[in-house]
């Protein structure tokens, strides 16, 4: 039998498999469903459930900003460290000094920025002002000058590749880990922010997460910590799994 | 109007200004070479061996970095007893030990992440040629990885300079509500309504932080550009 068929076939198995251990463990689900629904009860019924709309606006606010800023930030550190781009060294130092400014010192302005454009108070104003992570751009920056070699590049040029073609065809591929240690301290740094969401955000239905469980503190401390970091242990267990030595080992012959 | 130099004067006649320059200095001292040290010594012992529980490991030193913070000093208030931190003379040392513990973590990350991406045959080269385990981590991986030790130590010294959210956390026990430079900028932007005030601080605390990092720009390669990874 071809190799396409057996995958198939196997991957057909492993479903009904699921499928099957799923219809005999709905009892358990539905024990396991009220537990946590007395876990949680103290955080799911307050205030009809506005936990659940904290929820949906988190969400929302996570994805987006953490699409922009890692697309962004794995994209300038190629940029930075492979191209030929005017004031390289100045752009460089740029993204450092933003790193170095404080964040209470940076609130203000981009709450005056955010008011001007008349999205205060927005979703859509927290994620423009939330999506750019000079720390992932620089650590970008700093992967990509160790991992590919100007011998890499310029083998790449000689068969044909536009600048847009390296970057896809010899950036992307190097940086799996890249993109997982960047995305995961993004989401880190986006799922416990504290200071921007204070300053845009202001009416408490639409809040997000980090600042709306503020009213648990002192009842429900723990429970809090713990739905806190669930998601991101679960997202760095994700992505430690691209982390492995010498992916780019012998690409390159004397 | 405010503005001009005399809000920089009137910063720097504040009588909390000094006090807070000393503690962060304190933390400077003291807790950044002992962060530097131990991300180094610890990514460097998991990267040297093959070790079974090396996720955990890193998940165990990564997680008091993820828990918020305000959560995250109710748990240590509690773990180190609430008499030691009511005590003023331990307050330096308390907040030194958060800052450590919730700080170490991600770095260990990436410093391990950075020695893994060094390549194979280097390192099998350094075996060839009889280095023994700690002389291919000193003389192979560490000068391999420099730019990334490089970019921490003045991320970390920078965030001491800045520290906000520990001091400011702690305010409940009345000894760190002007802690640090940072919380001084904040009080006069959030609770003087004095904007000029906060920035003129927030701009002083500025330029040692832009020496630190120009001293580090022009004396180490780290603004060249891609570069053969071992010749």
């Amino acid at each position: 039998m071809e190799i396409g068929a057996q995958r198939r076939n196997s991957r057909l198995i492993k479903i009904t498999l699921f499928f099957a251990t799923f219809w005999a463990s709905i009892p358990l689900l539905w024990i396991l469903r009220d537990v946590a629904r007395m876990i949680f009860a103290p955080v799911i019924y307050y205030d009809n459930g506005v936990f659940f709309t904290w929820l949906k606006n988190t969400s929302i606010f996570v994805g987006s900003a953490l699409t922009i800023s890692v697309v962004c930030c794995v994209t300038a550190g190629f940029v930075l460290a492979v191209l030929d781009v005017p004031f390289r060294r100045f752009l460089l130092f740029a993204t450092l000094v933003t790193m170095l400014i404080p964040i209470t010192a940076m609130a203000m302005p981009l709450y005056v920025m955010i008011d001007r454009i008349g999205l205060n108070d927005t979703l859509l104003g927290l994620i423009l002002a939330s999506s750019f992570f000079p720390f992932g751009a620089f650590l970008s920056y700093l992967y990509f000058t160790s991992v590919l070699p100007p011998d890499l590049v310029g083998m790449g040029r000689i068969d044909g590749l536009g600048d847009f073609g390296i970057y896809r065809h010899l950036g992307l591929p190097l940086s799996k880990s890249l993109i997982s240690v960047v995305t995961f301290f993004c989401f880190v740094s986006l799922w416990n922010s504290y200071h921007l969401p204070r300053v845009i955000l202001t009416e408490p239905s639409k809040s997000i997460m980090s600042i709306g469980i503020e009213v648990f503190y002192g009842q429900g401390t723990t429970l809090i910590a713990l739905m806190m970091v669930i998601p991101s242990v679960l997202l760095y267990l994700a992505s430690q799994k691209t982390i492995a030595r010498g992916i780019f080992s012998g690409a390159v012959k004397e | 109007m405010d503005g001009g130099y005399e809000t920089f004067l009137r910063i720097l006649e504040d009588f909390r200004v000094v006090p807070a320059i000393i503690n962060v200095l304190f933390l400077l001292a003291i807790f950044v070479p002992l962060m530097i040290i131990t991300v180094l010594a610890v990514s460097l012992l998991l990267d040297s061996i093959d070790f079974k529980y090396n996720r955990t490991t890193r998940l165990l030193f990564l997680i008091p970095g993820l828990i918020p913070v305000a959560v995250a000093v109710l748990f240590w208030s509690a773990v180190v007893g609430y008499d030691v931190v009511w005590d003023k003379s331990n307050i330096r040392w308390f907040i030194g030990a958060i800052s450590f513990s919730t700080g170490i973590g991600s770095w260990i990350v990436i410093q391990y992440g950075s020695l893994r991406s060094i390549s194979h045959e280097v390192l099998e080269a350094g075996v060839v040629d009889g280095c023994n385990r700690f002389q291919l981590a000193w003389r192979l991986k560490l000068p391999m990885i420099s730019r990334y030790v490089a970019y921490m130590v003045i991320l970390l010294i920078v965030g001491t300079l800045q520290i906000f959210n520990e001091p400011n956390l702690l305010i409940y026990t009345n000894m760190t509500t002007d802690w640090s430079p940072s919380q001084i900028a904040f009080t006069y932007a959030f609770k003087n309504a004095d904007f000029a005030g906060g920035v003129a601080l927030s701009l002083i605390m500025l330029i040692p932080n832009v020496i630190l990092a120009l001293l580090f720009v022009l004396n180490t390669d780290f603004m060249k550009k891609s570069k053969s990874s071992w010749k």
